[in-house]
């Protein structure tokens, strides 16, 4: 008897489990519309099945019995009395006799139950009818078990929305957003042709890489343009509360992950050119001359990789009205960039301004006849994978910040003048952020509200922000006072922190503000 | 049945069962919370704790931390490295493997050996990893602040995804090599040398194994041996003790389902450390069989297997980061939302509701926490003539009682002012906000 209660645990926790499971399907119908049509359709389907049989006859056949029979599956716990002061050992008792049987069979002290399976005519039947013992949902329909729910309200939200398949996608794509799927897929070649190009120089390789980064954001770009055909994407649900719309944050996550990564590996790479040569002072190496000869363009001619390179990001930034989409994404405030270009174009925008310098810098080397040496090589490709590393680690605290449900302030990236560290260390201390505090107390200083409990601002995606607040109000407002206060609140919130004018982006934020009266 | 020189302990009701009855009166007995605490992880790594597993495994530190614990109290980042579990483990590991690359590094220095530099760069690229990770692994205990009001249980999230990501991109950059090499055929060179440089590099990452294994407690496989430790250090192998442990890892799974606080930093970090030893392994087999069988394939050919591996290993990890921050309920709880929403609307003193937006609360990641709880925003209209300041508290308690925290805006029955389009037609919902204007901002 010693291990017998944990025999016991055990094995009570088996037949007990798929109890509690088809209860909510029942007691709810109206909570899911479909699960409702198909307890529906299910209900009509015997009921028509009595039909064609002489229903009468058997109901008043299975009349005395049957109602027992009926009613225990689904009330035997509430028709029973609570039984607390039964000893466990005897229930248990009970429950092993029946341990391995249906769900609803399970306990049941009194044994009339048992005689009326044994006895019944249910049992001739069962041979000549399948699903009998349903056939009585038609006495359970007159005496009104299962009722028609009370008519509710559709449901305010849609639980999921489908998300779009490959093949979905590509049918709901417009002939402008087609072509900018070819135009990414011609970017992808050109950075293809640029990667094999580069025939052992470190440089191109490194160029390829930034190509390649722009072929990933110009491809989140198409993604984002395509996805936003379907309403799973901006159209929130209970499954996604924002639509897809973040996945936008994630993918420029990810990307400036592949930043990072890319200037890592050239870095690496680049070291081990370095020890390689530096090793091929041993004799026995004979790797003098490996990167030199390697990649040689004629002086004097044109090389066609970096000039595809030039065009490709050029028509990624103009044609196609690419760029606006690539900078949306690359969102990533670098003050000192757009300080020393005061509205350059795309020049502000620092990725295409990298790509372009370097392939500039390398279409123009063979040009002006410059002998491509070695160590100008690994220079060329240090520069790149240092400035892929900064700017994809920049990138990556700015996305990050987002994916973190905050919000990052962007707008006084402008006026503050403070270097990047400060800021970075205020950021991850969580210091006063001059606007949010600037806008709290902007909202304290309104004479109904008393003090401001809670508030929490964070920017959900690019285009919508969040502002939730608590705040405590003085006495004696009426409705329209409240009202008149709710939406100036919103104003406030909406002019300070989303962005101004001529920024391109139009962030809105969705305030919500929840009041107190003071003393509750 | 022999002599059981221990009975199963979780049956003595005081500790980690609770009995109770269900609804019928039948006898429940089922594992506490606590019991899931000591069967959610033992330390493979310090045998003696195998003996009392069943403390509270917060307190579980080793003789060595122990010993380092006050010495670190002038230094609070330190100390508050050391004091948590996750970030103790990065931070040895990654003490261990910067020691193991300068060693590497200084050998490979004095003895102009490539292999062992080149090796030593990889390091140190790994202990940038785990820096990230450890960073991960601190911030995510600091306490929400007004820049980021959901503090930073994401944190740990994100990194993991970046992991996840920077494994991927690994990996595809590893068959792209192998394939170049298999195509031009390319001679492997200095076969000793690199023979013992990755025999070294895989005792090192076997450690960090040891210790970052078994981790991620939210995995499918890992269940399995956590039961088997867990017999093995109590040696009772009987047959019911053994179903008893079916049973409560079946209770444990569901645990974690529902918390779903699986940590996807540390099995981010077990990943990268698992790819290196993989990674190791193969060029040692690969030497052993290039000695035995002169073809040049065979390293590309095992680079280009542990490639394959490494990437399908990092796609579940990213995929389950990729949910958690994208804010996407889980199925479990959307469920029971479906089922709680609807009731709102059957308070007295609402007529509507609009723009219900839940999201998960990750802001407690300690163990006393209340696991699951969901956090929102909503807006409720209040019917005429009710009082506004009631139906406030009357829908927060109900949904408060279904763990739900939202910010909670009351607005009067008609009121069409806010942005949210609640009073504009009755039982409206959330997506009516021009959609022009959501287009524009494409």
């Amino acid at each position: 008897m010693a291990a017998g209660p944990s025999e016991l645990g055990t094995s009570r926790l088996q037949p007990l489990a798929p109890l509690p499971l088809p209860t909510p399907a029942i007691v709810t119908p109206d909570e899911d519309p479909d699960a409702g049509a198909f307890f529906q359709f299910t209900f009509d389907n015997y009921d028509s099945r009595d039909d064609s049989d002489s229903t009468s006859a058997a109901t008043s056949q299975l009349e005395p019995n049957n109602h027992a029979a009926f009613l225990h599956p689904h009330d035997a716990s509430s028709l029973r009395p609570p039984t607390p002061e039964l000893p466990p050992s005897m229930a248990s008792e009970d429950g092993q006799a029946h341990g391995g049987a249906s769900a609803p069979a399970l306990k049941n002290p009194f044994n009339f139950q048992t005689q009326v399976i044994s006895t019944s005519p249910v049992k001739s039947n069962i041979g000549q009818r399948r699903g009998h013992r349903y056939k009585h949902s038609s006495i359970s329909a007159q005496h009104q078990f299962f009722q028609e729910p009370p008519p509710r309200p559709p449901p305010v939200l849609p639980a999921s929305l489908p998300v779009p398949t490959l093949k979905e996608a590509w049918t709901s794509m417009q002939r402008d957003q087609r072509a900018r799927l070819y135009w990414c897929c011609c970017h992808a070649a050109v950075a293809v042709y640029v990667f094999f190009s580069a025939e052992g120089s470190l440089a191109m390789t490194a160029l390829s890489h930034l190509v390649f980064f722009d072929v990933g954001s110009a491809a989140v770009c198409v993604a984002v343009d395509v996805l936003g055909n379907f309403e799973v994407w901006r159209r929130s649900s209970i499954r996604h509360p924002f639509g897809l719309q973040r996945a936008e944050v994630l993918a420029g996550f990810a990307m400036s992950v592949f930043l990072v990564f890319g200037g890592f590996d050239l870095l690496s790479h680049n070291l081990k050119h370095i020890l390689e040569s530096v090793g091929a002072h041993a004799p026995h190496h004979p790797h003098v001359g490996h990167a030199g000869t390697a990649r040689y363009v004629n002086p004097g001619t044109v090389d066609t990789a970096s000039l595809a390179a030039v065009v490709s990001t050029l028509v990624s930034a103009y044609g196609l009205r690419n760029h606006g989409r690539i900078r949306r994404v690359m969102r990533v405030p670098l003050p000192y960039l757009t300080s020393i270009l005061p509205g350059a174009g795309i020049l502000a925008n620092p990725f295409h301004f990298l790509t372009m310098c370097f392939s500039f810098l390398m279409l123009l080397l063979p040009l002006v006849s410059i002998p491509y040496f070695v160590w100008l090589d690994r220079v060329i490709c240090a520069a790149i994978a240092g400035s892929m590393f900064v700017l994809g680690t920049r990138l990556a605290i700015a996305q990050g910040l987002m994916l973190l449900m905050s919000y990052s302030g962007q707008a006084d990236f402008n006026n503050s003048g403070s270097s990047g560290a400060e800021k970075k260390t205020d950021s991850l201390v969580g210091g006063s952020s001059s606007t949010v505090s600037a806008v709290v107390r902007e909202i304290e200083s309104e004479p109904q509200v008393a003090r401001v409990d809670e508030a929490q601002f964070w920017q959900v995606h690019y285009g919508l922000a969040m502002a939730n607040l608590k705040v405590c109000l003085v006495r004696g407002s009426d409705d329209s006072t409240l009202s008149q206060l709710r939406s100036r609140l919103a104003r406030v919130v909406q002019n300070r922190l989303g962005e101004g004018y001529g920024r391109g982006g139009n962030l809105r934020w969705e305030v919500t503000v929840q009041m107190n009266t003071d003393g509750n | 049945m022999h002599s059981r020189p221990s009975l199963p302990p979780p049956l003595a009701p005081s500790s980690h069962w609770r009995t109770g009855s269900t609804a019928g009166g039948k006898p429940l007995i089922t594992p506490t919370s606590e019991n899931f605490k000591s069967a959610q992880y033992e330390p493979p790594a310090a045998p003696e704790s195998h003996c009392h597993s069943h403390h509270s495994h917060s307190v579980e530190r080793s003789k060595f931390t122990t010993l380092l614990l006050p010495a670190t109290e002038r230094w609070p980042i330190v100390h508050a490295i050391l004091v948590e579990k996750d970030s103790r483990r990065i931070f040895y590991f990654m003490m261990l493997n910067f020691g193991f690359m300068a060693i590497q590094a200084f050998y490979g220095y004095v003895t102009d050996s490539l292999g062992l530099l080149s090796d030593s760069i990889h390091m140190f690229f790994d202990c940038v990893a785990l820096a990230v990770g450890l960073f991960a692994a601190v911030a995510s205990k600091w306490p929400p602040s007004e820049r980021f009001p959901y503090g930073f249980g994401k944190i740990e999230t994100l990194s993991g995804f970046g992991n996840g990501i920077f494994l991927i991109l690994i990996s595809v950059e590893i068959m792209f090599e192998a394939f170049e090499r298999i195509i031009e055929g390319r001679e492997t060179k200095r076969l000793g040398e690199l023979f013992i440089v990755s025999t070294l590099g895989l005792l090192v990452n076997l450690v960090g194994m040891m210790a970052f294994g078994h981790h991620h407690h939210g995995g499918h496989d890992h269940g399995h041996s956590h039961g088997h430790s867990h017999g093995a250090g109590e040696h009772s192998h009987d047959h019911d003790h053994d179903h008893d442990h079916h049973g409560h890892h079946h209770e444990k799974k569901g645990h974690a389902h529902a918390h779903s606080h699986d940590n996807e930093n540390m099995h981010g970090i077990y990943l990268h450390v698992l790819a290196d030893t993989l990674g190791s392994a193969a060029v040692i087999v690969s030497t052993i069989l290039t000695h035995f069988w002169k073809w040049a394939g065979w390293d590309p050919l095992a680079s280009f297997l542990i490639a394959v591996l490494i990437l399908l290993s990092a796609l579940p990890l990213v995929k389950s980061s990729a949910k958690r921050l994208l804010l996407t309920i889980p199925e479990e709880i959307e469920y029971t939302l479906r089922e709680t929403l609807p009731g709102i609307s059957g308070l007295k003193g609402v007529a509507g509701y609009g723009v219900p937006k839940f999201w998960i609360d990750d802001r407690n990641t300690g163990e006393g926490a209340p696991a699951n709880n969901l956090l929102g925003v909503m807006h409720v209209m209040a019917a005429r003539g009710s009082d506004m300041d009631d139906v406030r508290d009357r829908v927060r308690n109900y949904l408060l009682d279904h763990s739900i925290d939202i910010t909670l805006q009351v607005e009067r029955e008609g009121d069409t002012s806010c942005w949210c389009g609640v009073g504009r037609s009755p039982l409206s919902q959330s997506i009516s906000h021009n959609p022009t204007k959501s287009i524009s901002i494409f």
